[in-house]
């Protein structure tokens, strides 16, 4: 009955098609999005990621970069160097900001960091300095890119005038970029504040960073201290959270569209077969052997749609970041892991209705007259 | 009485209830011996095809017993008798019914695989009957590609590769030409005396009575004896010449199921005398 199912499943090419197509179409559209966030999630933690710190230090009940100011006295950096266990604590200042360039603006997260820092350097220099001198920033390449600038450039960054000493790359998303300048500069943006943002920490080697922020935690009051991998967590949570409705309504949206375009192909190449399964009815044939036939062809579609729409996926992974350096696609296991039980789900359904079919199928009917 | 066979002892099937109520057959009994080829005509709406249901266990009658050699048909329960059918029954359509989407030989050997035999056996059986039903260069075909009497053949070939006691066959010769439609009944006769299987065709084919052991008539849902049978030389259908309406012409006398058809007759009745006349040769 298996050799039946992909018979009947292959045997009208064009139905075949549509209903492959239409499902490949509509879970490129699921994949696609979601291989387009998880792609900027994976951009939206860089700098905490690269930053080289093993704990992060903020103000008391602030957990995220994003949607979220930390104000801390600058004498919380010595409090927090003079915890046992921590090798070095560096101070940096932090705003979400509008890089302005040749018309165009561009959100970037800006860190401010103290020259010389072992810790919160720009990572990933393509072109130029590694740290910025005194009114000079470090951007993205894609902003460079897309306004045309180069190295010596100026842009308004916090509300100055800078120049561009250098570039990164793999620092900037759908949703924002990375831009690097000196802590002083950013201070004196700031009106000459003496507040900082947050406190970078590299622990002692042999030492555990949730110890130590432990540690950091009971000795130092007014802050909130969190490991590296902690407060990049909870930064994906926050943005996840935040995108969660829009990723659920464009999911719910190609898996419906999907479940459609199988259940309608499947129902109709049942129909078009009713004669045939009451034969096969007839012959002696069990309902359920037809079930699975139908199911096995409603399997078999979402299989070669699935396969339609990782490979489509993958082909726009690896085309679109040519045209635009910020969109990262990102096709992730648990993504494919996703939209495959859903997608066998949704084959379980389209099989339903011509199951339906099936079993209000009378033999009798075959043999016509009376 | 022997218990090989088609055993049918007053079977009765009504429709319905009360006011509503359509009794298709009534009181009917019959044997059919192994080999025995029965063919059952009668006009329509006379029970044939209601009768031919119940023998092939895809109707329960409402009276009355079925039994296939010493199994008791009317007595089994629903869930059984699917597996009876495809063991012991071998059904041949008038529209050959035969799986569009499979080549002839996969058609034949599904009905084997269905009742466990395996796939390479099952191929080896289906290309053995359908060789010794001149089909050997057919195996990879697609049924669109065949003719009526090849479509057919593969219809009896498929009917036959489960060894069934029992071949029931609906009106196999209705969508053939007059050749094919002999061809078909050739083999079916040839089934039942070679292979000792029970035929039972259900027809309104006049032309393949030759072929039968013993022809039925079924009217009102009862068996009725043979009477003399004219075919309506305009639709075909066989007639009982005492009930038909008839012309005359040049000293025949011709019989007509309905006043349409003797109209027909009679406005062409020259063309319809020629084909009468072509036929006969």
């Amino acid at each position: 009955m298996f050799r039946l199912a992909i018979k009947n499943l292959t045997q009208n090419k064009t139905r075949l098609i549509v209903s492959v197509g239409g499902l490949g179409l509509a879970l490129t559209l699921v994949l696609f999005f979601g291989a387009i966030f998880d792609g900027a999630m994976s951009r939206l933690t860089v700098y905490i990621d690269n930053a080289g710190a093993d704990v992060w230090v903020s103000q008391d009940g602030v957990r995220t970069m994003h949607m979220s100011a930390s104000f801390l006295p600058a004498s919380v950096t010595d409090e927090v160097e003079r915890v046992p266990g921590v090798k070095e604590a560096v101070p940096v200042l932090y705003a979400t900001d509008m890089i302005q360039a040749n018309g165009k603006e561009y959100i970037s997260y800006v860190f401010g960091v103290p020259d010389n820092a072992p810790l919160g350097r720009p990572g990933g220099i393509v072109e130029g300095a590694a740290m910025p001198g005194p009114g000079e920033v470090i951007i993205d390449h894609s902003i460079a890119a897309s306004a045309g600038l180069k190295v010596g450039d100026e842009v308004a960054v916090l509300g100055q005038q800078m120049k561009i000493a250098g570039f990164t790359s793999d620092t900037s998303s759908l949703v924002s970029s990375v831009s690097v300048v000196r802590f002083e500069d950013f201070a004196k943006a700031r009106g000459g504040n003496q507040a900082i943002s947050f406190v970078l920490v590299k622990v002692s080697p042999g030492e555990s960073p949730a110890v130590v922020a432990s540690r950091i935690s009971d000795s130092v009051s007014g802050v909130t201290v969190q490991t590296r991998q902690q407060f990049a967590s909870q930064e994906r949570k926050l943005v996840k959270d935040m995108s969660a409705d829009i990723i659920n309504i464009m999911n719910i949206a190609g898996f419906l569209t999907g479940l459609a375009v199988v259940a309608l192909t499947v129902y109709i190449a049942t129909i078009a077969r009713r004669k045939e399964y009451g034969v096969l009815k007839a012959m002696g044939v069990r309902n359920r052997l037809l079930y699975l036939v139908v199911l096995t062809q409603a399997l078999l579609s979402v299989a070669l749609g699935l396969a339609a729409g990782v490979a489509i996926t993958l082909l726009l992974s690896g085309l679109i970041p040519r045209f635009n350096e910020s969109m990262v696609l990102t096709l992730s296991f648990g993504s494919l892991l996703r939209v495959a039980v859903v997608s066998v789900f949704i084959a379980g359904l389209a099989a339903l209705l011509p199951a339906r079919q099936l079993a209000g199928l009378e033999p009798v009917a075959i043999i016509r007259r009376g | 009485m022997n218990a090989n066979g088609l055993h049918v002892d007053h079977l009765t099937k009504r429709f319905g209830s009360g006011d509503t109520e359509v009794v298709a057959v009534r009181d009917v009994s019959l044997e059919v011996a192994p080999a025995e080829v029965v063919l059952i005509m009668g006009p329509s709406g006379s029970g044939k095809s209601t009768l031919l249901l119940m023998l092939g266990g895809l109707l329960k009658p409402t009276e009355g017993t079925i039994s296939l050699n010493s199994l008791v048909l009317s007595d089994l329960s629903e869930s059984r008798l699917p597996d009876v059918r495809l063991r012991n029954f071998g059904f041949i359509f008038q529209d050959f019914n035969l799986l569009s989407a499979l080549n002839v030989q996969d058609n034949v050997a599904i009905a084997a695989e269905l009742t466990g035999v395996g796939r390479k056996a099952a191929l080896e059986k289906a290309a053995t009957l359908l060789t010794e039903l001149g089909l050997s260069h057919r195996l990879h075909f697609a049924p669109e590609k065949l003719s009526g009497g090849e479509k057919q053949r593969v219809a009896i070939a498929r009917a036959l590769v489960n060894d069934p006691a029992l071949l029931l066959a609906d009106e196999p010769t209705a969508n053939l030409d007059s050749s094919h439609g002999h061809e078909t009944m050739r083999l079916l006769r040839e089934i039942a005396n070679e292979k000792g299987r029970s035929v039972v065709i259900v027809s309104h084919d006049e032309r393949i009575k030759g072929i039968a052991d013993r022809v039925l008539w079924l009217e009102d849902g009862q068996f009725k004896d043979m009477v003399a049978m004219a075919t309506d030389p305009v639709c075909g259908m066989a007639l009982e010449r005492e009930k038909a309406v008839t012309a005359d012409r040049d000293g025949a006398t011709f019989y007509f199921c309905s006043r349409g058809c003797r109209l027909e007759f009679l406005a062409g009745s020259e063309e319809f005398a020629r084909s009468e006349a072509k036929a006969k040769v």
